[in-house]
């Protein structure tokens, strides 16, 4: 159609620049990982890798890890999903806060607590062993395996939640009338409506675990895990190694790729349905009953909550070293992060804002003419802003840093990089808060700005914008959450004096500074923390009401 | 001013939707685009507004060529179907919205916004919120935010579909007061044939991206140029029959072993036809008594609906006709009675199958 230009040009070109930034600062990484492992001479990273038994151990553990911690977060997140959207007990409102400890916790902090509680010099494994109970090692497998679970599950209990909610009661009551069994029609029915939900919420998991980094090397003892050693192949002192990196990077990236086919492919066979309808109104559960459900429910709460009572306290425990002193108080540890070395408080806050407002505008921009102004770039532009998802932080990071470390554009040893990894780690998550209530804005309402005389770029921002505020805000304070505690990627890309507060508390926690490490904890909640609270209490910003 | 339609051709990709569509619409007149779903409708009418560009052939409004005019420098007016006010926006904002573009002064604005609210009888509610408003008003809201710029053309793409019946007729008659008050050339979207014969000046049946006939509403409805048309518009009885010879005029046909007059308004090819007649133009009386022009037939259902009585009556073996009587004793046959079914040779169409 080569007439009528006048009304698509602007569009089309800011997808155009849109395309040329994704190319260069995301494919171009890629593509950066995946060329260097064939690098290395006659013997390239694939042949390395085959040939070492501890490279294949590491993937093999890997995997293993992360179907188990799948496996257990299905077993705790669905019942827990179920008991809270079909029955009413004491306490049930404590459930409501594990999206948010979910999202709010840190998993840095969350194993160092553990650490703190059933560690070497733990709270408890001393307590037992004046007992003369002697706990097994918490490093390693059981460590990585209850950490992460406690981490992770949240996320399989959030999406059946969503599903269980949206299922109608009706189906089942039609089924029940037919016949069966409560409990048999119940599963008959609902299983296959939420099992979508659940196998999403899990192959999420999945992923996340092998991409994990910071409790994997925290509590990772002799347990050979990928990105363990990709970051040590990135970093080792002594010199790193270019091409293990980016070969171990590249399985990395290989492993998560496969797992979403997967997914997709389950879920394309099924031809599952979304099943919107009447809510289920919880039955209220009392007696013995609601106190057992509401216990074990609450129980699981509790350890949930365990990292922020163990933070806090920590945080005001007086130590001498690696020595903790439980039962004296004091201020000292936050007096020395916040006098002696603030760099890394104020180092997070400016990257962060400055990555989250990079992001939320180039997500508010891209995810609108993904859903609203289709042309021959937007179907590349929705594909590659999903691209995070399958790389893991570690390999993002080594993209990065191996691309932008000379040439043209050198970023190496700026605090551009840093923001850089932020953004672009963060990208899907921004991207999807973003768009979630652009499809609920009709098109008609900016064809009627532009009929009343308004050009196409005016009319976006004046009907519009103004009804994306609401998600923009709400994408903005998640996007923000999930930035200033992100760690595998900036672990990579940051130098001297650009060290954030993740990376702070992970130098702490590495020196065994478990006071100082709380203390650090304590800010970065704090810092997560505040903007939600004011944005949801003061400017009633709704977070989850587009889920 | 006019509206010209030139030999337009509209594609989604390699799907043309529209081909060679030529259309005259007079200055000031209310045009409707009628036709089934999927035939074009929308597409033609945004084409006009200037959201779908055009593959072929060019649209003028009076004589200014606009082909290559982006949608906001059309100077067009627009009703949507789901009303499209902006929900953030009051309804005085809504309606100040095109005023604001076009640089009024604020004492015009509030002046205009005012008459133009009160015009459609909404002059209290200028505060409130589109949330606020129930469906009828916010169409009305729509429909002065769209007439208050003082457009060149007004488009509406079924403006009355999301309304129930007895709304929908209320708002049908004020957009027709307005228009006719305000003498914008308007095209109006429906798939709705009552609503296109009571609001018309003339209608443009459409089928699959072509205009089939253009005419008044009574030249649609009483001339119809092929069986599609009729049926589209009214019901109609239509029935395949052998085509008569090559004759245009009055002509005799077969039906169910009788003989009839009929007319045929245009040429007719190959040997097949069909018979058109309309329910409301069949006379039923008591066998015998039907006097020239008439075929036997029996009653097989009957519909008593007050002012009116619907039969189906089997003619021969396999022709039913719907009949609808008015008048005194207009439900006076039973199922099952034998009678007698007269046809106006001028009401009874012969048409090309
Ligand atoms: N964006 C599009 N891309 C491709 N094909 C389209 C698009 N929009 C419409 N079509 C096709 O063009 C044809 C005409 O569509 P149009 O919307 O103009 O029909 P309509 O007459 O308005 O129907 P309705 O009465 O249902 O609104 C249909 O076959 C439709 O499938
Ligand atoms: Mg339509």
């Amino acid at each position: 159609m080569s007439r009528g230009i006048g009304n698509r040009t602007v569009w089309w070109w800011i997808s155009l620049a849109a395309m040329v930034v994704m190319v260069v600062f995301l494919l171009y990484p890629l593509l950066t990982i995946l060329t260097g492992s064939l690098g290395g001479g006659d013997r390239n990273g694939w042949a390395q890798l085959l040939a070492d038994p501890r490279y294949l151990e590491a993937v093999r553990n890997t995997l293993v890890l992360a179907a188990a911690v799948t496996s257990l977060s299905v077993c705790l997140g669905v019942p827990l999903a179920y008991l809270a959207s079909r029955y009413e007990f004491p306490g049930k409102s404590a459930l409501a806060l594990l999206p948010l400890i979910a999202l709010v916790i840190p998993e840095v902090i969350a194993a160092q607590t553990w650490l703190m509680l059933v560690g070497n010099n733990g709270v408890v494994t001393r307590a037992l062993r004046s007992v003369d109970i002697i706990l097994p090692s918490f490093y390693g497998w059981p460590g990585l395996i209850v950490s992460l679970t406690f981490t992770y599950y949240a996320y399989v209990y959030i999406s059946t939640l969503a599903a269980i909610r949206g299922f109608d009661v009706q189906l089942e009551e039609a089924a029940r009338s037919l016949g069966t069994s409560p409990v048999r029609s119940r599963l008959k029915v609902l299983v296959p409506v939420i099992m979508p939900s659940v196998m999403a919420g899990a192959l999420l998991v999945f992923t996340m675990v092998m991409g994990n980094f910071g409790t994997s090397s925290i509590l990772g003892g002799k347990v050979r895990l990928l990105s363990v050693m990709t970051y040590q192949a990135a970093v080792a002192e002594g010199g790193a190694d270019p091409v293990m990196q980016s070969t171990l990077a590249s399985v990395a990236v290989g492993l998560i790729v496969i797992v979403l086919f997967l997914q997709r492919w389950i879920l394309s066979r099924g031809r599952y349905q979304v099943v919107q309808g009447r809510n289920a109104r919880p039955v209220p559960l009392s007696g013995r009953q609601g106190w057992l459900i509401g216990g074990a429910a609450g129980a699981v709460v509790i350890v949930s909550l365990m990292p922020l009572i163990m933070l806090v306290t920590g945080a005001f425990t007086v130590s001498r070293g690696p020595v903790m002193r439980w039962g004296e108080w004091t201020l000292a540890n936050f007096e020395r992060l916040l006098l002696t070395n603030p760099t890394p408080i104020l180092n997070t806050l400016i990257y962060s804002a400055v990555a989250t407002l990079i992001g939320i505008g180039i997500s508010t921009l891209v995810s609108y003419m993904i859903v609203k102004k289709k042309n021959l770039f937007t179907p590349a532009l929705d594909y590659l802003s999903t691209l995070p998802l399958a790389l893991s932080g570690t390999a993002i990071g080594i993209g990065l840093a191996m691309s932008f470390n000379s040439g043209w554009l050198h970023l190496t040893g700026t605090g551009a990089i840093v923001v850089l990894a932020y953004v672009i780690r963060r990208l899907p998550f921004s991207m999807r808060s973003a768009s979630s209530t652009l499809y609920n804005i009709p098109d008609s309402i900016e064809e009627a700005s532009i009929s009343l005389g308004v050009a196409p770029v005016p009319s976006f921002f004046k009907v519009v914008l103004p009804l994306m505020v609401p998600a923009i805000a709400s994408a903005m304070v998640l996007t923000w959450a999930v930035t200033v505690s992100e760690l595998s990627a900036s672990i990579i890309v940051y130098s001297g004096g650009r060290e954030t507060m993740p990376i702070q508390i992970y130098k702490l926690i590495d020196s065994n500074l478990m006071a100082q490490a709380s203390a650090m904890g304590v800010l970065l909640l704090a810092v997560i923390l505040v903007p939600i609270f004011v944005a949801t209490k003061l400017f009633r910003v709704e977070l989850f009401s587009s889920r | 001013m006019g509206i010209d339609i030139q030999k337009l051709g509209v594609a989604y990709g390699d799907h043309r939707v529209i081909d060679g569509l030529s259309l005259k619409i007079e200055p000031g007149s209310f045009f409707t685009l009628l036709g089934p779903s999927g035939c074009g409708k929308t597409t033609l009418l945004r084409t006009i507004a200037g959201f779908i560009d055009a593959a072929a052939g060019r649209i003028l409004f009076g004589d200014k060529d606009v082909t290559g005019l982006p949608a906001h420098r059309r100077d067009i007016g627009m009703v949507f179907q789901d009303y499209a006010l902006f929900p953030d926006k009051t309804v005085n904002d809504n309606v100040a919205y095109g005023l604001r573009a076009r640089g009024q002064d604020g004492a015009t604005i509030r002046r205009k916004v005012g008459e133009a609210l009160e015009r459609v009888g909404l002059g209290h509610l200028g505060q409130r919120h589109p949330a606020a408003l129930s469906g009828g008003q916010r169409q009305r809201v729509a429909l002065a935010r769209a007439l208050v710029i003082q457009p060149t053309v007004l488009l509406m793409d079924e403006p009355l579909s999301n309304l129930d019946a007895k709304l929908r007729v209320q708002v049908r008659d004020t957009i027709t007061e307005l228009q006719r008050e305000a003498g914008i050339t308007t095209v109006f979207v429906t798939h709705d044939q009552e609503e296109a014969l009571a609001m018309s000046d003339r209608i443009g049946v459409m089928k699959s991206g072509r205009l089939e006939q253009v005419g008044t509403p009574s030249e649609i409805y009483r001339d119809s140029v092929s069986s599609y048309v009729a049926d589209f518009v009214g019901a109609a009885n239509t029935v395949e029959i052998d085509a008569p010879g090559a004759a245009q005029g009055m002509v005799t046909v077969g039906l169910g072993g009788h003989s009839i007059s009929a007319r045929v308004p245009a040429p007719l090819a190959g040997s097949r036809a069909v018979l058109i007649a309309r329910p409301e133009d069949i006379a039923l009386s008591p066998q015998g008594t039907g006097g020239a022009n008439c075929v036997q037939g029996t009653v097989s259902r009957r519909q008593y609906l007050g002012g009116k009585t619907h039969y189906l009556i089997g003619i021969g073996a396999d022709v039913a006709l719907a009949v609808e009587t008015h008048g005194d004793g207009h439900d006076r046959y039973m199922p099952g009675a034998d009678v007698d079914l007269s046809f106006d040779p001028m009401k009874t169409l012969v048409l090309a199958s």
